[in-house]
């Protein structure tokens, strides 16, 4: 049988630098480089670094 | 004699007043004069002997009650410990040599307070200091790593957490 077809889109995780655990999830697509954002980390109540983790879900 | 007696009834008339109807109710025998001149015990203390104790009832064998409740001891003590009497009061669980006696055999009561005393906790709570420490060091580094990246750009970062 076929194996299934590779979405386009996936799932990004971004964990804040902050070592608070806090993340955020975005769709990006595949072929895209991964994510870097400044967002909101709740727990240290700033505006820190998040970073793309690789996806270790299969 | 007549020196430290008139002493006595200047130091008597200093302290407050529950302190003056206590003293006057059950003289301390360390203050009496003895011998021939020894005066007689009052009707209080022929009634209870010693008024922060209880009292059993020969007769009767029924307890009573001390003259003095626990919460009035404590606040005769303070008061003579303010006054610098308190050696003459009867034996009580609120003097201050008991209380401290207490302290010292039985720390605070509170578990983990004790010297040499540690109580395990939740895992989060064993694990707070070191994790707290992390987010310090990691906000005290941020800046440093935002400008990293801001000048590196995503696309040629190479630092991705795992």
């Amino acid at each position: 049988m076929a194996k299934a077809k590779k979405s386009r889109i996936i799932l990004a995780r971004l964990v804040s630098m902050a070592q608070t655990g806090y993340f955020y999830t975005f769709k990006r697509p595949r072929a895209a480089k991964p994510l870097g954002l400044m967002k909101y980390d709740p727990i240290v109540r700033k505006k820190v670094l998040f970073l793309e983790t690789k996806n270790r879900s299969k | 004699m007549a020196a430290p007696a008139q002493n006595f009834i200047q130091l008597a008339k200093a302290l407050p007043e529950p302190l003056q109807r206590f003293f006057a109710r059950w003289p301390p025998a360390a203050i009496l004069p003895t011998g021939n001149t020894a005066p007689t015990p009052t009707r209080y203390q022929e009634e209870r002997p010693n008024p922060f104790q209880r009292y059993k009832n020969p007769e009767t064998g029924a307890w009573q009650d001390p003259v003095y409740s626990s919460r009035r001891q404590a606040e005769l003590h303070k008061m003579a410990r303010e006054h610098g009497v308190e050696h003459l009061l009867p034996e009580s669980n609120k003097a201050a040599e008991t209380r401290l006696a207490h302290r010292v055999v039985h720390g605070l009561r509170v578990k983990g307070t004790g010297v040499g005393q540690k109580v395990k906790g939740h895992i989060h709570e064993r694990h707070m200091i070191s994790k707290m420490e992390k987010k310090r060091t990691a906000m005290l580094e941020m800046p440093q790593l935002i400008k990293s990246f801001k000048k590196t750009s995503k696309y040629k970062w190479t630092k991705w957490p795992k």
